[in-house]
């Protein structure tokens, strides 16, 4: 009677080794599946295309504080010293930057009257002159480019044309092409004349990222961009800065960055976000494999003698391998099965809060194989040690 | 008896260096993953108003067309600005924007330099506690007559002053000569919760200039302007006059009363207004009006990103699976110990005893854990601003985690530690002296 106790307790020691380590499995599976589909979702997303040469495009803010200058000559005498500059490809100037997070945006009419017409999506407002495609290396794939005599000084100007992106006329007018068309503005026409492939806006979290619209007006005196090989940028700067200070000294020209860093500042707390996550799968596969490892040594030791009486008894030392690893398996797979499922509550959960999309059950099933592939290597090093027990020291003492 | 257990448990962890050292990086690493994000969070989180957080009210309205924007804009129009200022209900009222010119002083040998500029009332600097080093704020009478005032910060008085007091000094914005009447000491509050529009946790602009001057100044906008319909900007006055919003406008209430009575003030305005014709949407003029506290207006300016949320949820399963760990972990070695134990329940110890001593001897594990944790995540938390250029703000090692860390750590690793402690306090001594 009194042996029952102590027999309970050592059948309650053998069996919480594995719960724990099932628990362990389980939450595991859910947190590293999520964390990977959000590495992957946030991965997949810096790595779009811009449609713009980000590299070569060197970008720079102008800021005249005179209140004698001229503004808009002021503003065709700068653009000229830029083209003029060695190395310099292509200069304009620009009312706001690709990707900075930045600038105008607005929406257009598709009938002159706006109580009936239906309007685009709501695009990037990107203020430009004949110069702009081939500073920032944009395709343009129908239609031309502005002519030098039909650049704008305002917005407000009379004889608005545009060059818009693919993604925006396949979405207003997805079965015809887009040059010729006419949007509105109240009863004023804009005149679409060219598309090109690709061009995004300023906001990369933004659904409506590719929607760009180029208005051909010369937006004086804010920033410009100026199209070099990245070798060139840093003396370019200097030039620049020198060139446009001879000019007139009565301003102050700074923000020098290429449209990549621009980017990159845009994205930075995707990266960030991708760096923790990344940095916690890692540390939690290492803590599990750590766990593991120490739980299958424990257990290795309690069962030295059943080890041993087995290998007595004609188990070979493949026996007691595939014995703990046939183990882990079990646990793992089991571990896996309720972890996934956990793992899609979560991916609910945190898509009903937040701005996530659904969790793909590619993801689970991938971690629940790479928790099989890292436990393997946890268990087999211990257990090698165990299958060398000789089956004389372990029964010895029997 | 405590220190005694201390003294048994550092003898235990001695002799299990190994297992010992697992436990304590599985705890410091989950606390430090965990505290890392906590302290994000947390700095995000904050709310610099303090108690005046109920008394600030920022004043938004629903002065869109129908079928335009379907929430309140964060901005107001001028045209409201103006009126509210008129109004003037409230003890204290700030209408602001942010602007930027280059500053000049009378020394030839200053360069130009471009700063941000906040434009607003004179009341900004009581509302908001800002401290003053020298001089004070502009009279009240400037803002309804515009002067050529200016309130400056210390460190741009430090560039162009040398850090004197420079209080009837003059400096030039855009050519133009303005008086210095105050210099403001280093106030930067984290997040920048009068204006999270431009950059929630951007540093605070270093020169301050009367709202009034606005019409004649026609100060560029450097923030937001948004419109819900079209209108032609050939001019500043168009700008004035439109239904653009783009200015921020902050009350000072001290009651609720005062509260109840603004609002029904704003409620009664945005009726006078729909009689002018403005305010075409179909709400009722209570419902066009929203005045958020400073917690509900950080809430309503999404300061906290929901990756942040994201990643304090996760970090906190990450603990847990850190708990599990070392429960696995602990009762290995506590079992490993059971001959002992079952030596001492013989010897005369309760299982009380036991089961204290081994709490005691997880405490000191979680504590080394907890402190090696607070390592990594001043670590961490370092490597995040360097790499990430992260606000200084945000990646500063909060005073408050001093305390919340080892709390944590302790708490997880006794939580950890009560089963396997309660396994093996119940060990029956007769079972290991027998085969001894």
């Amino acid at each position: 009677m009194l042996n029952i106790k102590p027999i309970f307790s050592s059948l309650l020691r053998s069996k919480s080794g594995p719960v724990l380590l099932l628990v362990q499995i389980i939450l595991s599976v859910a947190i590293v599946a999520n964390a990977s589909f959000i590495i992957h979702e946030r991965l997949e997303m810096m790595q779009r295309g811009s449609g713009i040469a980000e590299e070569e495009v060197l970008t720079f803010n102008v800021f005249n504080f005179d209140p004698s200058i001229d503004i808009d000559q002021q503003n065709k005498i700068d653009q000229q010293i830029l083209r003029g500059l060695p190395n310099v490809q292509a200069a304009t100037s620009t009312n706001m930057l690709p990707l900075s997070g930045s600038g105008w945006s607005s929406t257009l009419n598709l009938g002159p009257d706006p109580e009936t017409a239906k309007s685009t999506p709501q695009y990037a407002m990107y203020l430009g002159t004949e110069h702009t495609i081939k500073t920032l290396g944009l395709k343009l794939i129908e239609g031309r480019n502005f002519y030098a005599d039909e650049i704008n000084k305002s917005v407000n100007d009379p004889g608005k044309l545009m060059i818009i992106s693919k993604a925006l006329a396949e979405t207003v007018w997805p079965d015809e092409s887009a040059i010729g068309k006419l949007l509105y503005i109240d009863d004023e026409q804009l005149e679409v004349i060219g598309v090109v492939e690709k061009f995004q806006g300023a906001w990369v979290d933004s659904d409506d990222l590719e929607y760009s619209v180029i208005h051909n007006v010369d937006f004086a005196g804010y920033t410009y961009m100026v199209r070099a090989e990245v070798g060139q940028h840093k003396a370019l700067q200097d030039a620049i800065t020198k060139a446009l200070m001879k000019e007139n000294p009565n301003r102050v020209i700074d923000d020098f960055q290429s449209v990549a860093e621009v980017k990159k500042l845009s994205y930075r707390d995707h990266e960030l976000m991708i760096t923790v996550l990344s940095m916690m799968v890692v540390l939690l596969l290492l803590i599990t494999s750590l766990g593991l490892t120490g739980m299958v040594m424990f257990n290795i030791q309690r069962r030295t003698k059943q080890i041993g009486t087995r290998r007595a008894l004609g188990a070979t030392k493949g026996d007691i391998l595939s014995l703990f690893l046939v183990e882990n398996y079990l646990i793992c797979l089991s571990g896996g099965v309720l972890g996934a499922s956990l793992a899609v509550v979560l991916g609910q959960q945190l898509m009903k809060y937040y701005d996530l999309p659904q969790l793909n059950l590619l993801y689970p099933a991938m971690t629940v194989v790479g928790m099989m592939l890292v436990t393997t290597v946890a268990v087999v090093l211990p257990a090698r040690r165990a299958a060398n027990i000789s089956p004389a020291m372990a029964t010895r003492s029997v | 008896m405590f220190l005694y257990y201390v003294d048994l448990a550092w003898r235990s962890i001695r002799k299990t260096p190994i297992l010992s050292l697992l436990m304590v990086l599985a705890i410091s690493v989950g606390i430090g993953i965990t505290i890392t994000t906590l302290n994000v969070y947390s700095m995000m989180a904050y709310n610099p108003a303090g108690e005046r957080s109920e008394q600030l009210n920022a004043i938004q309205f629903w002065s869109q067309g129908p079928d335009t924007w379907d929430d309140f804009h964060r901005l107001i129009t001028y045209q409201d600005a103006m009126n509210l200022r008129k109004g003037k209900v409230a003890p204290a009222q700030a209408a602001m924007f942010r602007s930027g010119m280059a500053v000049q002083t009378d020394d030839p040998e200053v360069l130009p330099r471009l700063q941000g500029i906040r434009v607003t009332d004179g009341d900004f600097f009581k509302m908001f506690e800002v401290p003053f080093v020298y001089g004070n704020r502009w009279d009240k009478a400037v803002d309804l007559d515009p002067a050529y005032q200016a309130v400056i910060g210390e460190k741009l008085n430090q560039k162009l002053f040398g850090g004197e007091n420079s209080v009837g000094k003059t400096i030039y914005l855009n050519r133009k000569p303005y008086q210095v009447v105050g210099v403001i000491g280093d106030w930067n509050p984290q997040p920048k919760y009068y204006d999270p529009t431009s950059g929630a946790f951007s540093r605070s602009e270093q020169i301050f200039l009367p709202f009034s001057l606005t019409a004649n100044e026609e100060f560029s906008v450097w923030g937001n302007s948004s419109g819900w319909k079209h209108e032609p900007m050939n001019n500043y006055q168009d700008r004035l006059n439109s239904e653009k919003v783009w200015l921020e406008f902050w009350t000072f209430l001290p009651t609720s009363e005062d509260r109840a009575a603004y609002k029904s003030y704003l409620a009664n305005y945005v009726e006078q207004q729909k009689e002018l014709g403005r305010f075409t949407d179909n709400k009722s003029p209570v419902d066009s009006v929203l005045m958020s506290d400073v917690a509900g207006w950080l809430e309503r300016s999404h300061v906290v990103p929901e990756d942040n949320k994201i990643l304090v949820g996760l970090s906190a399963l990450f603990l847990s699976v850190c708990l599990v760990n070392i429960l696995g972990l602990m009762l290995t070695k506590f079992l490993k110990r059971a001959p002992e134990v079952g030596v001492r329940r013989a010897i005369g110890a309760s299982r009380g005893q036991i089961f204290s001593q081994y709490m005691v001897e997880v405490g000191v594990i979680g504590l080394f854990g907890g402190l090696v944790g607070l390592l990594w995540a001043w670590g961490a938390l370092y490597a995040l601003s360097a790499r990430f250029g992260v606000s200084e703000g945000l990646t500063h090692l909060s005073m408050s985690m001093w305390l919340i860390t080892p709390t944590i750590a302790v708490g997880t690793a006794l939580l950890a530690g009560l089963y396997p402690a309660w396994v093996v306090c119940r060990t029956k001594p007769s079972v290991y002296l027998k085969s001894q």
